[in-house]
């Protein structure tokens, strides 16, 4: 329950034990120090050099990414492809879908989440157990995608926003970590409410929410990222060339033109269109405001899957 | 919730007043109640779809009902047999060549004494997990093409380009491998988090005994982590079904497709790329659902079995795959 941090914390001072009683082994030790660092760096460089990689073929001409497949540092810097990319327009459309979802998206997820999970954070109160399964019969049973398709078109909301932001509503996951946490606040504080009372939703807007900032923020980046990241129910919702998501401008742009130059040559036309500079823009355009928001995310999600997973 | 239980046996002629007084508690949980009801669980109703024939005009609701001719109809396809044991096999291989390693990843990086270079390690193995499958796609079908950085890597040491995207042979473990890229970190952290909660006195007295570091990773850790280890398990093989869409609609091509044809790549082209059947798109999902919830019993079953805790006796375990 607690932070990772402090109680790996906790775990050291044990260890200087075995130094001090072991001095023999000190050498032993090092060794597997070594050999743990140059494992864990490997994993650590897999995963950095191929951004680093996207970010200079990005920066660099398509002779220059022709000429050199190790391209790390481009010699010239160029930001005709970041260019040419805006003048393409899609991943304009694609921003504005996007950012539509996660504006209107996100609140309702706020929203809903937050008022269920306290609900269903307080103490004994008759079926409670009821909406417990309620919930989690949902984690283990959906309908999937055709039926969800066909509700979307009943309800008439095929290509409109409203389609991707209505279905996903709660993360079942993300509820019952807010549900942990809350049941982890001292009831003293809401009873006290109560006999003044307070009805509870106000308890839960002016005395709850307020103690429990950390773990809003962190749902809010939680859904925040989720929603940027939509694109599967976006492309079987929305087929209108105007309201095309982020990902899946990136995935026409990308993706899409590689399996063209795939299956014919005779297609250059389209690859040509698109460098391979201009593709590399084009994730990092997309990636960038998650690379903005992952080290505030980065500070909460420890503490968030702690609670959630241990509890 | 047991207390529940025993309020309700003492005081059951009052239960009406009691709900009286909880009014306000139901009413915070009506939004999210409602949005279940519409989103979740009229699209698990919309799964009778299955046993109807479905015409347009008549809605879910309203279509004929026709037995088990669908499935009937469903069985006789070969596709779908194919993509039903292709589904298997790749995820039965994610559970040999992924799930182990989040779990070597927590235990070398619980090691790790430089508490910088740990938390910059964790950030860095993290992060990809926030992207989605289209962005990492994009990325690995350029550095794995046979311009890309690893074919530059293997020309500059002598070898020959390994066409790595358009080949059946290296599509399983270009999926291991880019699954692994993306998220061994991210589940790593579900273990450094179930470390956390070993209690230190045992590496004390197992340091007093003169245990070394990697006896007491074997002797200490890997038990207190054990129980995580078979939820995660259970889940993973609860989910045998529907894992790997989004990373193979993105990765795969024209030349893997076949390869690549899992249950819901069958599902999505039945139903959205050629003339669409949602009666027979909704056979298959049925089946999908039960085959998994099958699934997830019997691993919980074997685990139990095997003398662990299994799943259901705390059903708040649960983490997200």
């Amino acid at each position: 329950m607690e932070e990772i941090k402090p109680a790996s914390k906790k775990i050291k001072p044990g260890k200087p034990i075995q130094t001090k009683h072991n001095k023999g082994k000190h050498t032993k030790i090092q060794t597997l120090d070594v050999v743990l660092l140059v494992i864990l760096t490997i994993f650590g460089l897999a995963i950095i050099i191929p951004f680093i990689y996207v970010i200079a073929i990005s920066f660099s001409t398509q002779q220059e990414y022709l000429k050199s497949s190790l391209l790390l540092f481009p010699k010239e810097v160029t930001f005709e492809n970041y260019k040419a990319l805006f003048q393409d327009g899609r991943i304009w459309t694609g921003y504005r879908t996007t950012l539509l979802f996660v504006l209107l998206g996100v609140p309702l997820n706020l929203f809903l989440t937050t008022s269920m999970a306290y609900g269903l954070s307080r103490p004994d109160y008759p079926f409670k157990r009821f909406f417990i399964y309620f919930v989690v019969i949902t984690m283990l049973f959906s309908g999937g995608i055709v039926p969800m398709y066909l509700l979307m078109r009943d309800l008439q909301l095929i290509n409109t926003v409203w389609s991707v932001v209505f279905n996903y509503g709660i993360n079942t996951f993300y509820l019952i970590i807010m549900m942990n946490f809350f049941r982890t606040l001292p009831l003293e504080i809401m009873e006290s409410a109560k006999i003044d009372g307070a009805g509870e939703w106000r308890i839960m807007f002016n005395i709850v929410l307020p103690i429990s900032m950390p773990i809003m923020a962190t749902m809010t980046l939680f859904y925040a990222v989720d929603r940027w990241n939509e694109w599967f129910h976006a492309m079987i919702f929305i087929r209108d060339n105007n309201l095309v998501a982020l990902q899946l401008a990136l995935r026409s742009i990308v993706i899409d033109s590689q399996i063209s130059q795939q299956m014919n040559a005779s297609n250059l036309a389209t690859d040509a269109k698109f460098s391979e500079g201009m593709k590399m823009a084009a994730v990092m355009v997309t990636m960038l405001p998650i690379m903005c928001v992952f080290p505030f995310l980065q500070k909460y999600f420890v503490k968030g899957m702690t609670v959630g997973a241990i509890k | 919730m047991e207390k529940t239980i025993q309020i309700k046996v003492k005081e059951n002629n009052s239960i009406t007043s009691q709900i009286w007084k909880s009014r306000e508690i139901y009413l915070l949980l009506l939004p999210g109640v409602i949005w279940f009801l519409i989103f979740a669980y009229i699209p698990m109703y919309g799964l009778s779809l299955a046993f109807k024939s479905y015409q347009a005009s008549l809605g879910i609701f309203g279509s004929p009902w026709i037995g088990l001719d669908n499935f009937v109809y469903v069985f006789r396809d070969p596709a779908f047999m194919e993509s039903v044991w292709k589904t298997l096999w790749i995820n039965a291989g994610r559970i040999a060549f992924q799930f182990p390693v989040p779990i070597i990843l927590a235990l070398l990086l619980n090691e790790v004494r430089l508490g910088r270079f740990k938390r910059t390690l964790q950030t860095i193995y993290t992060f990809p997990h926030f992207l989605s499958w289209v962005i990492v796609a994009s990325v690995m079908i350029n550095i794995l093409s046979t311009q890309g950085l690893v074919n530059g890597i293997i020309r500059l040491l002598g070898f020959e380009t390994i066409n790595f995207l358009g080949s059946t042979d290296t599509f399983l473990p270009l999926l291991y491998i880019t699954e692994n890229w993306k998220s061994s970190g991210w589940f790593m952290i579900i273990y450094m988090a179930a470390i956390t909660g070993i209690d230190t006195e045992q590496y004390e007295s197992a340091q007093l005994d003169g245990a070394t570091r990697l006896q007491q990773m074997w002797y200490i850790t890997l038990p207190g982590i054990k129980s995580t280890i078979v939820v995660m398990l259970i889940l993973t093989v609860g989910n045998l079904m529907n894992m790997g869409f989004d990373q193979i609609f993105n990765i795969s091509n024209a030349a893997t497709a076949r390869a690549g044809e899992i249950l819901d790549m069958y599902i999505y082209r039945i139903t959205f790329q050629s003339a669409a059947d949602f009666s027979f798109s909704s056979a298959v999902s049925l089946f999908r659902s039960i085959v998994n919830f099958a699934l997830l019993l019997f691993a919980d079953r074997v685990c139990k079995w095997l003398g662990s805790d299994g799943l259901f006796p705390s059903p708040r375990k649960k983490v997200r795959g």
